[in-house]
C-alpha cells in the first residue's frame, strides 16, 4: 500500500459523495431535476436532525456534520428512491436514517445497520405507492418541482419501474423474449455509478472484495436460474444493469461501519448480499431488494467476521 | 531477488533530507547519567563506585546481578555525583536507578589493550565473555544483552545481520556500513566462529546502493551473502526479515533462536569486532539527528548517557518550539524532557516542529488498519474491545501478537491512536493474570496512562474555565456598555423632557 495519499475520515466520505456524482448526471439526463431537488432535500434534512440530535447529546456539532457522514447517508437515500417522490418522504425518510439509523446506537461507527438502507426500507414498507412511482420522461425545473412540492401527479410521465414492469408481465404469465427490453437509462445509470465505483478503488477508498463477490453473487444466482428456466427468469446481464445494481455494489453494500471487516468476510458478505437481492428481485414482493439483502447480512456480520480472522503471522493452522 | 514475497506492512513516505554519511564525533557531555536497570531482566546492576569517587572512560562502575546481565561502563572520565533514580527514555516514563558523572574534560581512558587479530584461535566461551564484559547488547532496538543470545543458540544454522533500519529518516546504520565496512565484516567472522553457523545473510534496504557495493566489495567470504530488502516499513523487524530471506514464519512465543537464527544488527556486529580486538566496551554509538527543524541532518557518535539536549543543540534546530522523539517516527516514543540521558538503543532523533495531534474520530471500519498490520491482526476489532477494555475478546483476536509497530496507528483516517488503546489494554491483561515478569512495568505504564488522561482532563476542564471566564467578563463588560449608553440616552431623554 502506498500512502503518499493518506485521507481523513472526512475525505473519503467527500470522495465518495464525489464518485456518486456520475450517476446523479446520469440521472438528470433522463429524468431531469427532481434528484437535484432530493439531494438538496435530504441534506438539509440531514444537517438538521443531525444537528438538533448532536445539541441533545451535547456533543460538537461542527466537527460531526463536516465528517460528511450524515451528508453520506442522505445523498444515497436520495439517490435510492424516486426522483418524483413527494417531498416528505425524503424528508421523513432522512431523518428516520439519521435517527433510528445512526444516532440511537451512538454515532458514527457504532451502527449495526446502512443507516441509509433502513431508511429505504421504511419508506418502503410505509409508503409503497409513493416509493413504487417513478419517473418515465425528462422533467423539466418546473414540472419536477410540481411534483415534488404540489403533489400534482401526471400519469403520462410516471409509472413503475422496468423490474417491476417485468415482474408483474412476468407473473401475468408472459415469457422473457415476448417482454425483453432494455432501458438506456438504466443502462447508463448503472455504468455511471459502476465508473464512480472504479474511482474509488483506484483511490483504494473501498476494497474489491465487497463490490466484486457482490457482482458475482448477483450474476452466478440469475444465471443459474435463467439457465433453469430461461423463459421464466431474466438473464444475468439484464439484473446487472437494472435497478440499483451498481450503487448497491460499489456505494451502500461497501458502507464500512456496517460491512464485515476482514478481508474473507467481505466476500462472503458481498456475495450473500448479491445472492438475496436476486432472491428478493425474482420470488419476493419487492421489485428491488438491494435494501432488504443489506440489511439481513448487516445482522450476520459479527458473526461472520469472528469466523473469519485473518491468520496471523506465524500461525501454522 | 527474495525467496518469499511478503507484502503486508506500509511504505512511509520519506520526508527527510538525505543526508551525508559522514560520522562526526560529537564533543564530549559535561555529564552522563547511565541508567542500572538491566535490559530483560529484573535485576539493576549494583554499582561499585562511590559518590566523589574518580572514574576513567571505559571503567566498570556497576556489576549484574546475573548472568543474563551485563556491567555499566563509564563512558566519560570523570567524577561521581550522584546515584538515584532517573528518567529514562521509555514509553512508561519510570525512574530507574541511575549514576550521574561530570565530566573532567579530558577522556582519560582505562588502558588500552593491544589490538588482538588472532581471535579465531580463541576459546569461544572466552569470546563470548569478552562480548559480555564489553556490555555489548542489540544496537537496533530491543537492547537484548548480545552474549545472552549467543549463549543460548544451539544448532545455529544461519546468521541474519539487519541492516536496514526500516523507518524512514534513519541514517546511522547506513553511515555505519559505509565507513566501517572491514569492521562489520570482521565482527561477523567473530560470530561465525562462535556459532559455527554454516550461512550468513546481510540485509539492506534497496535504497542504500552505497552501502551494498561498499559491503560487497570488502567481502570475500563466500559463506557471507548480501541481499537486498524492499524498502518498506516493518520488513526490518525481526520476525519479518526472517519471513523476507528464508520464508521461515516464526509463530508468536517462539523466537528466532528456535529456529537455529540468529539475528544481529549491524551496529552489534561492529562493536562486537572493537570488544574482541581492541577491548573496547560499548561506550559510544552513532545516532542520527533529523526532522523537520533540522535543516543539515547528521550522524554523531556520542557517548552513551549523554542528554538529548546536548546531542539536540549540536544541530542547531531552526525553531525553539519543536518535539522530540526517540527512534523512528513509527515505532519511536515521544520525548518530554530532553535532559534525560540517551540510552544504547537510541538510534536516532527526531527534531520536529511542535504540531498538534488531530483528534480522533470515531472508527468506521474502513479496514485501512488491517490491510497494513503486518501480522495480519484486526486492530479495528482489538480497538473495540480494547476501548471497552473487554479484554478477553481482545486476547481472541490476538492482542498479544501486536508488535506494536504503528502501522495502523499511521494509516487510520479517523486519528485513532490504536497503539495507545493496545498498549493499554496488555498492560490491563497482564494485571488480571498478574504475570510476574514485567508487571511494573505494565503497572507503572497505566498508571502513568491514567495519570496523562487524569492530566488532560485537567488541561481541559482549566481551559473551558477560562474561557468561560472571558465570556462572562465580555458579557460584563458589555453589558456596563450598554448600561452606560442606556442610562445616558435616559438622562438625554429626560433633559429634553425637562426643556
Ligand atoms: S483504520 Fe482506523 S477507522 Fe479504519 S478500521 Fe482501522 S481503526 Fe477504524
Ligand atoms: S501496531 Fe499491532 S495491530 Fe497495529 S499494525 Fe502493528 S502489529 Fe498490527
Amino acid at each position: 500500500m502506498l500512502l503518499n495519499n493518506k485521507l481523513n475520515t472526512s475525505q473519503i466520505m467527500f470522495q465518495v459523495i464525489c464518485a456518486l456524482s456520475l450517476g446523479i448526471a446520469a440521472n438528470y439526463y433522463y429524468f431531469g431535476w427532481g434528484i437535484i431537488f432530493q439531494i438538496i432535500l435530504a441534506i438539509i434534512t440531514s444537517i438538521i436532525v443531525e444537528s438538533i440530535f448532536l445539541s441533545i447529546r451535547k456533543l460538537p456539532i461542527k466537527s460531526t456534520i463536516t465528517d460528511f457522514s450524515g451528508i453520506l447517508t442522505a445523498i444515497l437515500l436520495a439517490v435510492s428512491i424516486p426522483s418524483i417522490a413527494p417531498w416528505w418522504i425524503i424528508v421523513l425518510g432522512t431523518s428516520f436514517a439519521i435517527i433510528f439509523g445512526k444516532h440511537i446506537y451512538g454515532g458514527l461507527g457504532h451502527n449495526p445497520f446502512n443507516p441509509a438502507m433502513l431508511g429505504y426500507a421504511f419508506l418502503l414498507i410505509s409508503y409503497p405507492l409513493q416509493m413504487t412511482t417513478w419517473a418515465n420522461v425528462f422533467l423539466d425545473i418546473g414540472q419536477s418541482f410540481d411534483l415534488i412540492f404540489n403533489a400534482k401527479s401526471f400519469n403520462a410521465i410516471s409509472g413503475a419501474t422496468l423490474l417491476d414492469d417485468i415482474k408483474t408481465k412476468l407473473s401475468l404469465g408472459k415469457f422473457v423474449n415476448e417482454i425483453y427490453t432494455t432501458s438506456d437509462s438504466q443502462i447508463w445509470i448503472n455504468i455511471g455509478f459502476l465508473l464512480g465505483g472504479i474511482y474509488l478503488l483506484i483511490r483504494k477508498i473501498i476494497y474489491f472484495h465487497i463490490p466484486l463477490a457482490f457482482l458475482l453473487g448477483l450474476s452466478l444466482t440469475s444465471l443459474i436460474l435463467s439457465l433453469i428456466d430461461s423463459d421464466l427468469y431474466m438473464p444475468f446481464y439484464f439484473h446487472l444493469t437494472t435497478g440499483a445494481t451498481m450503487l448497491g455494489a460499489f456505494f451502500i453494500a461497501t458502507d464500512p461501519v456496517s460491512s464485515s471487516t476482514t478481508p474473507i468476510g467481505r466476500l462472503i458478505y458481498g456475495f450473500c448480499i448479491g445472492v438475496l437481492v436476486i432472491i428478493i428481485r425474482v420470488f419476493g414482493g419487492y421489485p428491488d431488494g438491494i435494501a432488504f439483502a443489506v440489511l439481513l447480512m448487516n445482522i450476520t456480520v459479527p458473526l461472520i467476521d469472528y469466523y473469519t480472522k485473518p491468520k496471523i503471522f506465524g500461525d501454522k493452522n | 531477488m527474495l525467496d518469499k514475497k511478503y507484502t503486508k506492512g506500509i511504505v512511509v513516505p520519506n520526508n527527510y533530507k538525505t543526508i551525508s554519511t559522514n560520522i562526526i564525533k560529537a564533543p564530549l557531555p559535561n555529564k552522563i547519567v547511565l541508567s542500572l536497570q538491566q535490559q530483560y531482566t529484573n535485576n539493576q546492576a549494583i554499582p561499585c563506585v562511590k559518590i566523589g569517587e574518580k572514574v576513567l572512560t571505559g571503567q566498570i562502575i556497576a556489576t549484574p546481578q546475573d548472568s543474563i546481565g551485563t556491567p555499566v561502563h563509564s563512558s566519560i572520565s570523570g567524577t561521581v555525583t550522584a546515584i538515584n533514580n532517573q528518567v529514562i527514555p521509555h514509553k512508561s516514563g519510570l525512574k530507574i536507578k541511575s549514576i550521574t558523572i561530570e565530566s573532567d574534560g579530558k577522556d582519560n581512558w582505562i588502558e588500552k589493550s593491544n589490538y588482538v587479530d588472532n581471535f579465531l584461535n580463541k576459546d569461544k566461551l572466552e569470546l563470548i565473555n569478552c562480548i559480555k564484559n564489553a556490555a555489548i547488547v542489540g544496537l537496533g532496538g530491543a537492547g537484548f544483552p548480545t552474549h545472552a543470545k549467543l549463549e543460548n543458540i544451539k544448532n545455529c544454522k544461519t546468521i541474519i545481520i539487519n541492516g536496514s533500519e526500516c523507518e524512514p529518516g534513519i541514517m546511522c546504520d547506513d553511515a555505519l556500513m559505509q565507513n566501517y565496512a572491514k569492521e562489520i565484516l570482521g565482527g561477523i567472522e567473530i560470530l561465525l566462529h562462535i556459532t559455527g553457523a554454516k550461512n550468513v545473510i546481510i540485509a539492506i534496504e534497496d535504497d542504500k546502493k552505497k552501502s551494498f557495493e561498499i559491503l560487497s566489495k570488502y567481502n570475500n567470504n563466500d559463506v557471507v551473502k548480501i541481499k537486498k530488502i524492499p524498502t518498506k516499513y516493518t520488513s526490518g523487524s525481526e520476525k519479518i526479515l526472517i519471513k523476507h530471506l528464508l520464508g521461515t514464519e516464526i509463530q508468536s512465543g517462539k523466537f528466532p533462536v528456535n529456529f537455529g537464527i540468529l539475528c544481529q544488527n549491524i551496529a552489534t556486529t561492529k562493536a562486537i569486532f572493537d570488544a574482541i580486538t581492541i577491548k573496547k566496551p560499548l561506550i559510544s554509538r552513532i545516532i542520527t539527528v533529523t526532522g523537520s527543524s533540522i535543516d543539515n541532518p547528521t550522524n554523531y557518535e556520542v557517548r552513551i548517557g549523554s542528554s538529548f539536549s546536548h546531542i539536540i543543540n549540536l544541530s542547531k534546530p531552526n525553531t525553539d518550539n519543536y518535539d522530540v522523539r526517540m527512534g523512528g517516527m513509527m515505532m519511536g516514543i515521544d520525548i518530554k524532557d530532553t535532559k534525560i540521558a540517551i540510552c544504547k538503543t537510541t538510534n536516532c532523533i527526531f527534531v520536529n516542529k511542535a504540531k498538534q495531534k488531530p483528534i480522533a474520530k470515531e472508527c468506521i471500519r474502513c479496514g485501512q488498519c488491517n490491510q497494513s498490520c503486518p501480522i495480519n491482526l484486526l486492530p479495528q476489532q482489538l480497538y473495540w474491545y480494547a476501548k471497552s477494555e473487554n479484554i478477553d475478546k481482545a486476547i481472541n483476536y490476538k492482542l498479544l501478537d501486536c508488535i506494536e509497530c504503528n502501522c495502523c496507528t499511521y494509516v487510520c483516517p479517523s486519528d485513532i491512536e490504536l497503539v495507545d488503546y493496545f498498549t493499554f489494554a496488555k498492560s490491563l491483561y497482564r494485571k488480571q493474570t498478574k504475570e510476574q515478569k514485567q508487571a511494573d512495568i505494565a503497572r507503572e505504564r497505566f498508571e502513568y496512562r491514567e495519570y496523562r488522561l487524569e492530566r488532560n482532563k485537567l488541561e481541559r476542564a482549566e481551559m473551558l474555565a477560562k474561557k468561560r471566564k472571558e465570556l462572562k467578563q465580555k458579557m460584563i463588560n458589555d453589558k456596563e456598555q450598554k448600561d452606560k449608553i442606556l442610562s445616558a440616552m435616559n438622562r438625554v431623554k429626560t433633559k429634553n423632557a425637562v426643556k
